[in-house]
């Protein structure tokens, strides 16, 4: 009461700023909530993945997982003690032990509870390969088709009704389910050009998956450049396209790429589409082992999220699949996770430098 | 004045270029054509996906009416279907009275008795549970009788299929003679089948045995413990007696039932849009129904969005309205860095970590109450619709913060200046204004959502079938499989060509127009309830 006489204006204290400040504790457990169940996810594929990529000793890195090819494990019982071996080291091992034992003239020894596990021994090279390359020929792609489409919508296109229509089927691309496009993919390059399962089929249903992202990423770097650019160009006489290519481009070119990082993070990211495409199981050689240059773009890869849901999917979960599965993920979520944080990154810096 | 000009004008002052002309076209005009054509491509994607698509899916109807379907009639399937049916009502009775068993055991531990002697207590029952079930065993033998005929003429039907098929690859490869060689099968089905058909008396008195045994176990009810039970043993002699009443409709569908009927195209439509079962290599009948998966693919979205909407809203209106802007600054990367998840990895870390997780945290006595819990499966539509609401999440967070950055700053400076507090104006001015904005985002959520693969096809549990809804949300904890999955999973083993091939195709159709829908709607609320910032 005595306050009020000093200032009539006085905010009287009331339940509502307390109520006010729940509901904002509200958004905030919200917002930290979503935050922690990310870091769950990223933190227990790290700790667990870790383990299989990097080593207690010098180098500190498992160079064999990097490296070699998916084997088969072998797990079994000799002389009492427990081995894990991949397919080729558990048949030399055999072989030696047996040679051993009819050199001493004891008769032929025993492995016991022989257990087979497929894909669980050696490496993820040949689909850590095979990703690299479908990301990068689907993404050359991506670039030229997106980039001179942006060009055209952002430079040339007067706004009309095609002009409509063209930005109406880019949104409408974007939101098509990825497995669609993989159907597509199937039904267009595999089949009816007769491609088969092969790389080229796999670039360009990668590619024209991540069109609407590359478009509309570049059209927003094109637009930052100032009009003025281009009106001082067109004034000094140049024409349209010369324009275009000195006084927009390299400004714009920075930014083009920058964001179309987030669309390789996309494309590396996907399983969908080259399940019937691209991917396969396994296969014994390595893509730059082929007899014709040609054959290149013909064959099939292995790429390491098909991998990923093959040995999550196909094999028992335990301790002995543990390490590749674990390990594949975490790689993955690794390369993934060093492309999109790039960009981030690139961006924000890029966001800065010009000042128009 | 240009005609006139050229012939005078050679002074030196006159600019002359030499143009190059490409098809009467200048330079930059190829140039700008060329932009265009690379602008139309993402139209073209689009058509020629559509095409694609039907390509290969568009004779699914066709084939499925004119072979799956007709089979399954001309064979006499259908018809033995038709008694089947009569069983499986039977069956239903039977757990029904299964059920009351359980309630009586129930109430017989309740009343301390240990298990033999409750189950001597229900001695009687049993056997009258017993004899219920025996109730129809002459018409359960006269199905595997017929059973046993018709599929016999199914598989002629096969041979057949397959001797046709490889006439035409003989024929398409050019070789005619050869061709011209290989021997078709005639079957007559409707030979074939009469003795079936002529059956129908022994039929008749085997429904009318089972009929008044029936009837005279629906007057003989067993006791029961409660009143309560009692109440439903009388409404189970009510059903029984409903269900006796349906046998003459029964024998009237066999009577009138003709195998020689064509199979109208719709049906083919009708049994894909609306038919409850997605049944392959199956050895009675392959059914090609979308509604299972369709059930599936909703309700993992649902968990999803259930999720997504609060947290991803909540997180942007946060973001945007309340946070400082040194929390700003490091939560929007984070959560567009959640975005860069590959869903491979979330569905392997739903496998390994998170279904057996959700399984242990059923198990805790205290949550034992929630509808669902302790899960009988590791994985299923809760599992799969946790890790979908994570993808969905960024979705939403950067297209509603991106909403509520559009509303004009002087809406909120007007709010303020009435002396409304920062809640009110956010509930009141912001969100109201950015409305239209948030929706689109929801849409589009679920768009990403319904059209995910990989964590649907590794976390939901993969049974194609409609979860019982009886047990009511307990539903969201049973295993389903959705229209993504089954594509992604069984594309891979069907041969090139086969109805369930073009049956996989027609359920990418229905994901592609689904999802062109949904960004459709989404486009329309932001164009449609805009509010201009003047």
């Amino acid at each position: 009461m005595a306050d009020r006489e000093i200032n009539p204006f006085a905010t009287q204290a009331t339940w509502f700023p307390r109520f006010e400040k729940g509901v904002f504790w509200i958004f905030r457990l919200a917002t930290y909530a979503v935050l922690l169940s990310g870091f769950a996810v990223f933190g227990t594929i790290v700790v667990k993945g870790a383990g299989t990529v990097f080593t207690t000793r010098a180098p500190f890195l498992n160079v064999a997982f990097l490296t070699q090819a998916p084997e088969t494990l072998y797990v079994f019982e000799y002389d009492g003690a427990k081995h894990e071996l991949g397919a080729k080291d558990y048949r030399a091992f055999r072989e030696t032990e047996e040679a051993k034992a009819k050199a001493a003239g004891k008769p032929a020894p025993k492995f016991e509870s022989v257990e087979s596990i497929v894909y669980s021994s050696g490496g993820i090279f040949p689909a850590i390969v095979g990703t690299i390359l479908l990301v990068v020929g689907s993404m050359a792609i991506a670039l030229v088709l997106g980039v001179a489409s942006a060009i055209y919508l952002s430079e040339y296109a007067k706004n009309g009704p095609v002009v409509r229509f063209i930005r109406l089927a880019i949104i409408n691309l974007a939101g098509v389910p990825s497995i669609v496009f993989g159907l597509f993919g199937y039904g267009m390059f595999v089949i009816f050009l007769g491609w088969n399962v092969s790389l080229l089929a796999g670039w360009f249903t990668l590619a024209f998956m991540v069109l609407p992202v590359v478009i509309t990423a570049s059209e927003e770097a094109l637009r930052a450049v100032p009009r003025g650019f281009r009106d001082a160009s067109l004034a000094l006489g140049s024409t349209k396209w010369q324009t275009i290519r000195k006084a927009v481009l390299p400004y714009a070119l920075p930014g083009v790429l920058t964001s179309s990082i987030l669309g390789v993070a996309r494309v590396a990211g996907e399983t969908a589409p080259i399940m019937f495409t691209a991917a396969y199981v396994v296969r014994d050689r390595l893509p730059w082992q082929v007899s014709q240059v040609s054959d290149f773009f013909f064959q099939g890869v292995m790429a390491l999220p098909y991998h990923i849901y093959v040995v999550s999917s196909k094999i028992p979960q335990n301790v002995y699949t543990e390490r590749v599965q674990y390990g594949a993920a975490f790689v993955f979520l690794m390369l993934v996770a060093a492309i999109a944080t790039g960009s981030i990154l690139l961006r924000n810096r890029l966001r800065g430098r010009y000042q128009w | 004045m240009e005609s006139t000009a050229p012939s005078t004008a050679e002074a030196s002052f006159v600019i002359t270029k030499a143009r190059t002309r490409v098809f009467g076209l200048s330079w930059d005009e190829v140039i700008q054509f060329f932009f265009a054509g690379n602008a139309a491509v993402a139209v073209v994607v689009l058509a020629l996906i559509t095409i694609f698509l039907f390509r290969e899916g568009a004779d699914f109807f066709r084939l499925n009416s004119s072979q799956n379907l007709a089979v399954y009639r001309e064979a006499g399937l259908e018809y033995v279907d038709i008694v089947r049916d009569q069983e499986k009502d039977h069956a239903a009775l039977n757990r029904y009275l299964a059920d009351v068993r359980l309630q009586a055991l129930k109430y017989y531990r309740k009343q301390g008795l240990t298990y033999p002697e409750a189950a001597a207590k229900l001695a009687a029952f049993d056997d009258y549970a017993g004899r219920y079930s025996d109730a129809i065993e002459p018409i359960r033998s006269k199905i595997s009788d017929w059973s046993d005929f018709v599929t016999a003429i199914k598989t002629k039907f096969g041979v057949r299929a397959d001797q046709l098929a490889e006439r035409e690859q003989l024929l398409a490869a050019g070789k005619t003679a050869e061709a011209a060689k290989v021997k078709i099968d005639v079957v007559d089905a409707r030979k074939e089948l009469q003795p079936v058909l002529d059956d129908r008396a022994s039929y008749q008195e085997a429904a009318q045995q089972a009929a008044q045994q029936l009837t005279a176990l629906a007057r003989q009810l067993p006791e029961a413990p409660t009143p309560e039970l009692q109440k439903r043993l009388q409404r189970f002699a009510e059903l029984t007696r409903q269900y006796v009443a349906t046998f003459p409709a029964t024998e009237k569908k066999l009577e009138t039932w003709d195998a020689t009927k064509p199979i109208p195209f719709y049906v083919s439509v009708t049994s894909f849009l609306f038919g409850r079962e997605w049944l392959t290599a199956s050895f009675w009948q392959d059914w090609y129904g979308i509604l299972p998966l369709l059930v599936g693919s909703l309700m993992v979205s649902a968990v999803a969005l259930v999720l997504a909407v609060p947290l991803g809203v909540g997180a942007a209106v946060y973001v945007n309205q309340i946070a400082r802007p040194f929390e700003q600054r490091w939560i929007k990367p984070v959560i567009e860095f959640i975005s860069a998840f590959p869903s491979v990895v979330l569905g392997f870390f739903g496998i390994a970590v998170l279904g057996e997780a959700l399984r242990k945290l059923s198990q805790v006595p205290w949550l034992s109450g929630l509808p669902g819990f302790p899960i009988a499966e590791r994985l299923n539509a809760l599992t799969a619709g946790c890790l979908l609401g994570l993808i969905a999440i960024p979705t939403i967070f950067t297209l509603a913060e991106d909403a509520l950055n559009n509303v004009p700053r002087s809406f909120r400076e007007a709010s303020y200046a009435l002396g409304a507090s920062r809640l009110q104006t956010i509930v009141k001015i912001t969100i109201p204004a950015s409305l239209s904005g948030i929706i689109s985002a929801v849409l589009l959520g679920f768009g990403r959502v319904i059209g995910e693969t990989m964590v649907v096809l590794l976390c939901a549990g993969n049974r194609i079938a409609i979860p019982d809804f009886s047990a009511g949300l307990g539903a969201f904890v049973q295993p389903v499989h959705t229209m993504t999955g089954i594509i992604a999973q069984e594309m891979g083993e069907v041969v090139r060509g086969s109805i369930h091939y073009r049956a996989l195709f027609m359920v990418g159709i229905v994901l592609f127009f689904l999802s062109l829908l949904i960004n459709y709607a989404a486009q329309k609320i932001v164009r449609r309830y805009r509010i201009s910032g003047g």
